[in-house]
């Protein structure tokens, strides 16, 4: 079966990966739809040979969702991954809980409680529910636990994630070319080291097609918060950004961006729908490979605790489609570079590759050197080119 | 004199109204004419009030008609009342400070529109003032009114807005005796142009002068309505109350001044005391007061002269801003309230619900306010509840109080047996010096009784007392000497053996008669 | 005497009701008007779940086991009764002396910063036996603190407690996710907020396999405590007669500006023990939203209560059971997140408005031949 470490991917990655890339030649002809999406991943056909086990009781999945799944952001994308999930294997009951609360007390207890209920595998997908997975994994030795976005593992615990510096980087490449004021604005919610990567990566695509252009960013201290979000980007749009991407969990800062009539880069989910005008692409999750995958194994009995990364070539993170309002040139240069990333000619490795400089202009990572794994996962700087405080 | 035909302007029979087990009016047949000033008395807790709220439209009474000239109505809210042409004044007025005369009499007027027409209020507002002899300045701001102008204003606002029916409780407390003779001018106009007055008072005399007729409610029952001209103050208190008064201890059936004391030593010393009122303004401007022990002091004023500051200095409510106040030679000036009550003084304040009680707390716990700090009632940091209810009963019973129990709210008991109350636990510590503020304001007259024998007592026992009260003669029954303040200061000190209400009236009103320099 | 004619009972207008305060609310008619209340929330909650074609009575059936059915969820409600409880007696006590103490969750914080910073980097080798009772102390302490700035700005200068015991609540807060990002972060933590894990010795003990703690022992001992203050101490009879009439407490001498200045700390020192027991009971460490906003529910919790402490305790306990059993009607029936709050909500605001009107009663009447009512709006 499927060895999901580091950034490898194997057959049936690559097919769905295929898969996926038609998925998005069909929208970009039918021009929109999320539902569409959902289409996409729910072709069962493609998989109707290499299905598992159809017999005996179903397998029971359970996800932990830290927003409703309706934000049409990072918990819609993961719903959408649990859909695809449902659709692709026959014999998997899903259920979910919404809006959990990062603090340890209600955490706990909705994980525990599913545990308590009989599902196979757990999936919690915020980095708040780390430490309370581990203390529930702890007293269901039989059960799978995945935590997204987290670094603590346990024998029956493993933790995901994606390379989505990898389309953001792309998506800084196409910002850097679509700005005319040189000011970029970036509404993050924490600075983590994830948050701090994904600002790190966007802001060396956005330099690389623009050496003149600068990232600002400011912090809303919330994933989820549409309110808050807007007036971050509000904020930046007053201090002449007029392109605003995000790392947060709603199209909100995208519609502050198409209301003043600038730019917008979403995340999580192809935001044009949201914010047509605005949108000129977005970095987006297809967690339906990774859950799959996951299940299957735990079906087999293969799985065992790791560590999953994945990247654009294992088809986990992709870019939504570019938006027609982006010139020509521009777009067939995103999508070249796009290419670059699917076939793994360029990974996150070569966007995180010296010279690096941080934001004083000191050389981080010297010319020709990649950054570790180890140094990309505890990012706390900046590179040049951001406006912010890497530690507020 | 009145015809029969003319229906009355009001009509109550056989209204009854209960709060929880308590009936407050029971079976009351109650009615006025038009063009008559009809007195209410009775004790408190006679029912008054509750009948007047059934008028005004506050209360719904549990049985019983009420009629507006010879039509049934039944009220919803004030604004039926209102709406009915009756017009309440209340002794705290419902006017807005920092509006203008005319914009108060505009405000909540019915058809008052959305543009205020100031300017012919104002015209109507000057008619209606040259009419009944109510002149007001109707530019001027509530605020820079006397307390007797704003309730001509109260007054003339109930009539711009077209009230025939008129009520008002207690309207000569709040009034020196020359603003409450032209009140009663007033009143007896307005009885002349056809309105209907009803007039609530504890004070007889007043009653007897200014009413055609009188009712007297007692336990919530209407025991007698009389005309004004067939009987006397006596025949009234004995309804009110149901038996005779001890001679010589009614407010008004004693005019015969006690003998004085022998003046021993002075107990409190005020030298040149100076505070500032509520607004920051100088309240007390060069106060000197001495009293004895023995001694009953009266300071008479009318309200709002310096008195409830006086109280409040001398008892550590107030800062001093100057001057001196020593008891027993100790100075006190600015001490915190419990060092001087330590210090042996008592205080009846101005206010007993807002400063002296706690309204929504129980007996027990209004009762050992002075005590809960020593034993018995206090063991180390805690409270010993059982001393406390042992010493409560004890108190209650010995004063008789009437309540429902020592768990009862203090709020539900009467106004004479709060007062009760409140006095009991302050003379229980057997003070050195008393200082009472309106000890029986909104009192009724068998509470008054035994709060004026407490204060005799208190006299011979040998301690002194500083008697502040509106009451001439309550003042001039119970005082040995009577120090009179005007705006913040003492005009005179008169020996109440020698001197008369006109006397005190003059020396009130900030003039200074030659003999009156005492 | 006679009774009336016609006039009360006019056949063609129909009957109206209105409001006209009781006398003396009674304790039968409290409870009486809880029932109802109860009723009524379940009834009209039930209506808008019909509405959206589900079924009422599986749903609170789910919500009821949920939070009281089974052991262990009777263990997570009594786990979620603990800062309630701690929290609510804090405000209660507060609230009993008109101290509008809103910032309880700021003392919350405060509470669980101090206790985390004594296991942490003063005691961090010290025995349970130690380390226990002292961040039981830096709890009590940091709500104190927390609780006192407001009591002391209010007691000398007369600044309204609302307003600065709010104020603190995001200073507090901020505090906490400075300290969890910047010098407390966890040095492993691959620079992810929160503090390390707190030493073994500073976990509260737990009862058998579930998460109830010792904070639940500190919460009814509270409860007692607070009891005992306000019935049996002198400082307790302080606090009615403060909170019935300040005026009042001043001309009997008390020390008002000292009491204000004590039941702000004792208030804020009962939050902070919350906020200490969350860390050491449930979270282990110090992390970003430690609490989801125990220090506002408190405040419904004290008023349903009563500010009684028994009253408290037992709305703490059903509160505890209605957000828990909340939850489950997501996890058990997939309903949407939103219905749980909208139910809680529902309850809640029937609970609370069933309390107003029970100071009043209804008076059934019929209008009459007098004063129509205006037709203009009033």
């Amino acid at each position: 079966m499927v060895e999901t470490t580091g950034g490898e991917g194997d057959s049936r990655v690559e097919a769905l990966r295929a898969r996926l890339t038609r998925r998005d030649v069909i929208r970009g002809v039918a021009g929109t739809g999320i539902a569409l999406s959902i289409a996409g991943f729910s072709r069962p056909g493609a998989h109707a040979q290499d299905a598992s086990p159809t017999a005996g009781p179903p397998i029971k999945v359970a996800f932990v969702y830290v927003s409703p799944v309706g934000d049409l952001g990072w918990t819609w994308a993961h719903d959408q991954g649990r859909l695809a999930l449902e659709q692709t294997l026959p014999n998997v009951e899903t259920s979910y809980q919404e809006s959990v609360p990062e603090n340890p007390a209600d955490a706990e207890r909705v994980i525990r409680d599913f545990a308590q209920k009989g599902n196979q595998i757990v999936v919690t997908t915020s980095f708040g529910y780390m430490q309370p997975t581990i203390n529930v994994a702890k007293d269901f030795p039989d059960t799978t636990f995945v935590h997204i976005s987290g670094y603590m593992t346990a024998e029956n615990v493993s933790t995901a994630f994606g390379k989505i510096e990898e389309p953001r980087y792309v998506s800084g490449l196409i910002a850097g070319k679509m700005t005319k004021s040189n000011q970029l604005g970036y509404v993050a919610a924490f600075p983590i080291p994830e948050v701090i990567r994904g600002i790190n990566a966007f802001t060396l695509g956005v330099r690389k097609a623009n050496p003149a252009a600068t990232v600002k960013v400011v912090w809303t201290n919330t994933w989820f918060d549409p309110q808050k979000e807007r007036q971050a980007a509000d904020a930046l749009l007053d201090g002449g950004a007029d392109v605003i991407t995000q790392h947060q969990d709603t199209a909100a800062p995208q519609q502050a961006a198409e209301a003043r009539g600038a730019y917008g880069v979403g995340y999580d989910a192809d935001m044009s729908p949201l914010a047509p005008k605005a949108v000129l692409t977005s970095p987006i999750w297809h967690w339906g490979v990774y859950y799959i995958d996951l299940v299957r194994q735990v079906q087999a009995g293969t799985w065992q605790s790791n560590q999953y990364w994945g990247g654009w070539k294992d088809g986990l993170v992709d870019l939504a489609p570019i938006a027609p309002m982006v010139p020509e040139d521009v777009r067939a240069m995103g999508e070249t570079e796009a290419a670059k990333f699917r076939n793994g000619e360029q990974t996150i490795y070569t966007v995180f590759t010296g010279p690096l400089k941080d934001q004083s202009g000191e050389e981080k990572v010297p010319v020709g050197q990649a950054m570790t794994d180890e140094a990309l996962l505890t990012m706390d700087w900046f590179v040049e080119g951001v406006e912010g405080d890497p530690t507020p | 004199m009145h015809a029969a035909t003319v229906p009355h302007a009001i009509e109550m029979i056989g209204v009854t109204k209960r709060f929880g087990p308590v009936v407050a009016n029971d079976g009351v047949d109650f009615a006025a004419r038009p063009g008559e000033v009809h007195a209410l008395v009775g004790e408190n807790g006679a029912g008054k009030s509750t009948l007047m709220s059934i008028l005004a439209g506050l209360y719904h009474p549990d049985a019983g008609v009420l009629s507006i000239h010879g039509e049934p109505v039944e009220f919803r809210s004030p604004r039926d009342a209102i709406d009915c042409g009756i017009g309440m004044v209340y002794q705290h007025f419902m006017l807005v400070d920092s509006f203008t005369v005319a914009e108060n009499a505009i405000l909540g007027a019915r058809d008052a529109g959305i543009v205020l027409d100031t300017a012919s209020a104002e015209r109507d507002l000057a008619r209606l003032g040259e009419r009944y002899g109510l002149k007001v300045d109707s530019r001027a701001r509530v605020w820079q009114l006397s307390v007797g102008e704003q309730q001509r204003v109260e007054i003339v606002r109930l009539l711009y807005r077209g009230a025939k029916i008129l009520v008002f409780d207690e309207p000569t407390a709040v009034l020196t005796p020359q603003e409450s003779a032209d009140l009663i001018r007033t009143l007896r106009a307005m009885a002349a142009e056809g309105f209907c007055v009803v007039f609530i008072s504890h004070k007889l005399d007043e009653v007897l002068a200014v009413a055609d007729r009188v009712t007297v409610l007692r336990r919530g029952r209407a025991v007698a309505t009389v005309e004004a001209r067939t009987t006397d103050r006596r025949a009234l208190a004995r309804l009110m109350v149901g038996r005779d008064l001890l001679p010589g201890t009614s407010r008004s059936d004693s005019m015969v001044p006690h003998t004085g004391k022998d003046i021993r030593e002075t107990i409190l010393e005020i030298r040149d005391l100076r505070a500032n009122g509520d607004k920051g303004l100088p309240a007390l401007s060069g106060v000197d007061l001495d009293v004895h022990a023995g001694e009953i002091l009266g300071v008479a004023g009318v309200a709002g002269n310096g008195q409830r500051e006086l109280a409040e200095t001398i008892t550590g409510l107030r800062p001093v801003t100057g001057g001196r106040v020593r008891v027993n030679g100790t100075d006190m000036t600015n001490r915190p309230p419990g060092d001087i009550a330590r210090a042996g003084v008592a205080h009846v304040p101005e206010d007993r619900l807002g400063t002296g009680l706690v309204p929504g707390a129980d007996l027990t716990d209004n009762a050992i306010m002075r005590r809960y700090r020593r034993a018995p009632l206090a063991r180390g940091p805690f409270l010993v509840r059982r001393a406390a209810a042992v010493f409560t009963d004890r108190l209650l019973a010995a004063h008789d109080v009437i309540a429902p129990g020592r768990t009862a709210p203090v709020r539900n008991l009467s106004g004479g047996n709060q007062q009760k109350l409140l006095l009991a636990r302050e003379l229980a510590g057997e003070p050195q010096l008393l200082v009472a503020v309106h000890p029986t304001r909104g009192v009724d007259v068998g509470a008054a009784e035994t709060i004026h024998r407490l204060l005799r007592e208190q006299q011979s026992r040998g301690a002194a007392t500083l008697l502040i009260s509106e009451d001439l003669d309550e003042l001039l029954a119970l005082a040995d000497r009577i120090a009179v303040l005007y705006e913040g200061r003492i005009m005179g000190i008169v020996d109440a053996r020698a001197t008369d209400p006109d006397h005190l009236g003059l020396l009130m009103a900030g003039i200074a008669p030659a003999a009156a320099s005492a | 005497m006679t009774q009336p004619q016609p006039a009360a009972a006019s056949p063609e207008h129909p009957a109206v009701l209105r409001l006209e305060a009781r006398a003396a609310p009674s304790q039968a008619v409290a409870v009486l008007v809880s029932i109802v209340s109860v009723a009524l929330a379940l009834l009209v909650g039930g209506l808008v779940l019909l509405a959206s074609g589900e079924d009422p009575i599986a749903v609170y059936r789910v919500m009821f086991t949920g939070a009281f059915g089974s052991r262990s969820s009777l263990a997570e409600t009594l786990v979620k009764t603990i800062p309630l409880l701690l929290t609510g007696l804090g405000v209660g006590i507060a609230f009993r002396m008109q101290l509008w103490n809103i910032g309880a969750e700021g003392q919350l914080y405060l509470g669980a910063i101090a206790a985390t910073g004594i296991a942490l980097f003063v005691l961090p080798d010290a025995p349970a036996s130690v380390l226990i009772p002292a961040m039981v102390l830096a709890g009590l302490a940091g709500g104190a603190v927390c609780g006192a700035i407001p009591g002391f700005l209010r007691a000398r200068l007369g600044v309204n407690e609302i307003i600065t015991s709010l104020m603190l609540n995001y200073v507090a807060i901020l505090l906490a996710d400075q300290l969890v990002h910047g010098p407390w972060r966890n040095p492993v933590g691959f620079g992810f907020p929160g503090t390390e894990q707190l030493p073994d010795a500073a976990w509260l003990p737990r009862w058998g396999t579930t998460r109830v703690h010792l904070g639940l022992a500190f919460g009814l001992v509270a409860a007692l405590l607070v009891w005992v203050v306000l019935r049996r101490t002198r400082w307790g009879y302080e606090i009615g007669v403060m909170g019935g009439n300040e005026r009042a407490a001043r001309y009997a001498g008390m020390a008002t500006a000292r009491n204000i200045l004590l039941v702000m700390a004792f208030s804020g020192a009962l939050a902070g023990l919350a906020g200490m027991s969350e860390v050491a009971g449930i979270g282990h460490q110090l992390q970003r939203n430690l609490s989801p906003g125990y220090g506002y529910t408190a405040i419904i919790v004290a008023w349903l209560g009563h500010l009684h402490p028994a009253g408290i305790t037992l709305v703490a306990f059903l509160l505890a059971g209605l957000l828990v059993g909340g939850d489950q009607i997501q996890m058990s029936m997939g309903l949407p997140a939103a219905i749980a709050p909208m139910l809680q909500g529902t309850i809640l605001f029937f609970l609370l408005g069933g309390e107003a009107l029970g100071r009043y009663r209804l008076v059934r009447r019929s209008p009459s031949a007098g004063p129509r009512p205006r037709a203009e709006a009033r």
